[in-house]
């Protein structure tokens, strides 16, 4: 009874989050100077001469049902909650018009998904097992140099890593493509082999930073378990070093880093835009620095809006599964 | 039996050696209770700590050892210092100060109860089986079996102490070694803990050695006593007959101190406080204290030694007394 009250208020929690979020979002690209119509209307003249009025008006009308713009504010956005929220239709691109915003979407978003999972899943997975050992022995020597060299590469700035990277990999080596393209016509095995291709040093570099960050949390926070007076304990109890490792000093530390493992596969847009810039890969982030730059509102909306729900659902499944993991926390 | 054979340990500290456990020289011998106590600071965890063969740093042994000897199972056993590790939970047990702290907070305890019992003990038992076992031996106990179902957090602190007593006896060690099991527990609790301890010892012959600075309960449950001041044992003896005539003018003044029923007298402290273990006193510790101190106190280490069948103390005024009678 106590977890469906919970449940339902988190769930109206999580609905408002959005809510608000895209909100923001509709409201602040409205407030522009720029007028996408006017712009569009423009660009039509620029090319095709001046036009008679009465064709312009019905040029207007139309763009304007087209994109969304006919109506008041408040029409538009109720229409934009119906539309876009319920049904992931964002309107036409204003650039690529007139295919769906949400349609270019939908082919770029594999990608991105692709490569911020693996590399966050992998960066996580390593960081941790890493991290653990280098607290729980933190008097070993290999401890001592797994955490000096998390220290050195962590602070470094990610375009560095990914520039390195690609310089040493791609330029010099020549063992990658320093433009990703993804060969969709050659068949699967094509398809696949350019797939790894274009992701690999994306992966890694997403990896190498992500996974300093992990090795560094994970450090301090088995190094303070494993001073608890229940793993000194266990240790009196006669228990083996490799049991208290797992059972003891690492059931207790991951608490955290699952929590934050969700926040930051929820977060892995915002990390996607600068890696998809700099290695061209074709993801949702080089599509939003795209429609940023040729002020497609409505592509800017789409990837915005995913971006807002994803990030509240992936807190949404934290919060729910954390009383899975620690039996301390309950639902009240 | 656990031999304490002249041992001294010492803590490193950044301006050198602190020496807080200083000539230890008794033996704690089999099928007895045996209570050590002393105000805080007087280096009876720290005794504890070595005896259990704790040692790490700041912590070293800077003489002496100590040796653990008994029978289990049909099989004799000799350990010293650096050895008796090995032993830890079989032949040893440590039952910590009750706190909510010593058990993992997300595990089940009959997961930690499993986790205590080795594995050539378990043979080719399954889980459920050790697992009755472990039912079994906590109804003995009386205590419910449904605490193996529970979270630490679930028990109350009575509950959770008398579980880590379960758990560190379990394995019927020879020894077991208790520091301040009752502290941080109200009065009730403190005697069904208590009470739970020395049935166990009566039932299972063991030796149970009670840390505790509270007289009261060394008084309630311990064969014999040791008093510790500032890092040596000022004196030792059976339980009644320390209680009833102290020797030393230390444990004189302590046992003193104590309300008796249907006494209403005023109590007195100690005055003054225990000396500080950087920079002891050169002879008798307790010297600075004592109402009786002469000079030679001031100069001179008294021995610890037996005054009476049974009875030590480290005096220079009980040597005299005796010196005196002959």
């Amino acid at each position: 009874m106590k977890f469906r009250k919970y449940f339902g208020l988190r769930l109206v929690t999580w609905a408002l989050t959005i809510l608000i979020g895209v909100t923001f979002i509709f409201f602040i690209p409205r407030m522009f100077p720029t007028d996408p119509v006017e712009n569009m209307i423009g660009q039509i003249q620029s090319r095709s001469g001046q036009m008679d009025p009465q064709e312009m008006a019905a040029l207007r009308k139309s763009l304007r049902v087209q994109f969304g713009l006919e109506g008041s504010l408040w029409e538009q956005y109720l229409a934009y909650l119906w539309r876009g929220l319920l049904h992931f239709d964002f309107g036409p691109s204003l650039v690529s018009f007139p295919t769906p915003a949400g349609e270019i979407i939908a082919t770029y978003l594999p990608y991105t998904l692709f490569l911020s999972l693996i590399s966050t899943l992998l960066a996580w997975i390593i960081g941790n097992a890493i991290g653990l050992l280098a607290g729980f022995r933190k008097n070993k020597r290999s401890s001592k140099i797994l955490e000096g060299i998390a220290i050195c590469i962590y602070p470094v700035p990610y375009f560095l890593v990914a520039l390195i990277l690609q310089i040493v990999f791609a330029y010099l080596l020549g063992w990658f493509p320093l433009q990703s393209n993804i060969n969709a016509m050659g068949g699967t095995a094509a398809y696949l082999r350019s797939l790894f291709r274009a992701s690999f040093l994306p992966a890694l570099s997403q990896l190498l930073v992500g996974t300093g960050w992990w090795i560094i949390s994970m450090k301090s926070l088995s190094a303070a378990t494993a001073e608890e007076d229940f793993v000194q304990y266990a240790r009196f109890r006669g228990l083996a070093e490799r049991r208290i490792g797992a059972s003891y000093v690492m059931r207790n530390s991951i608490l955290t880093q699952i929590t934050a493992l969700a926040m930051s596969l929820g977060g892995a847009f915002n990390g996607a835009i600068m890696t998809e810039i700099i290695f061209s890969y074709p993801g949702v982030g080089a599509l939003i620095q795209k429609a940023i730059l040729q002020s497609d509102y409505n592509m800017i909306l789409g990837c915005i809006t995913i971006s807002i729900v994803a990030i509240s659902t992936a807190t949404l499944i934290a919060d729910l599964i954390y009383p899975f993991i620690d039996p301390r926390i309950r639902y009240s | 039996m656990l031999k304490i054979e002249n041992l001294s340990a010492s803590y490193q500290t950044i301006d050198g050696p602190v020496h807080v456990v200083k000539h230890l020289n008794f033996d704690i011998r089999d099928n007895e209770i045996f209570g050590i106590a002393g105000e805080s600071g007087c280096g009876k965890t720290t005794l504890l700590r070595v005896l259990y063969d704790i040692i790490q740093y700041p912590l070293s042994i800077d003489e002496g050892r100590v040796v653990l000897s008994g029978v289990k199972k049909g099989v004799p056993y000799e350990l010293t210092t650096g050895e008796i590790r090995k032993a830890w939970w079989n032949n040893i047990s440590y039952v910590p100060q009750a706190a909510q702290s010593v058990l993992n907070p997300i595990m089940r305890l009959k997961d930690q109860f499993l986790d205590s019992i080795p594995k050539q003990d378990r043979g080719d038992e399954s889980k459920e089986q050790t697992l009755d076992r472990v039912r079994s031996y906590l109804k003995e106990l009386g205590l419910s079996p449904d605490v193996l179902n529970a979270y630490p957090f679930q028990l109350s602190g009575g509950m959770r102490q008398r579980a880590i007593i379960a758990l560190a006896t379990f394995m019927s060690p020879g020894l077991i070694l208790a520091d301040e099991p009752t502290t941080a527990l109200d009065v009730v609790v403190q005697r069904g803990i208590l009470m739970m301890l020395t049935r166990l010892q009566k039932q299972y012959k063991n030796t149970l050695v009670i840390v505790s600075h509270d007289m009261g309960v060394h008084y309630q449950i311990c064969d014999r006593v040791g008093i510790m001041y500032s890092g040596s044992l000022v004196e030792l003896g059976p339980t009644a007959d320390l209680f009833r005539e102290p020797l030393h003018p230390y444990s004189r003044m302590l046992i003193g101190a104590l309300p008796v029923v249907g006494d209403k007298s005023a109590k007195e402290g100690i005055p003054g406080r225990p000396p500080s273990l950087k920079d002891p006193p050169p002879g008798c510790r307790f010297a600075p204290r004592c109402p009786r101190a002469s000079e030679r106190c001031r100069r001179e280490v008294p021995e610890f030694r037996q005054v009476r069948p049974g009875r030590f103390a480290a005096c220079h005024l009980l040597e005299e007394e005796a010196q005196s009678h002959a």
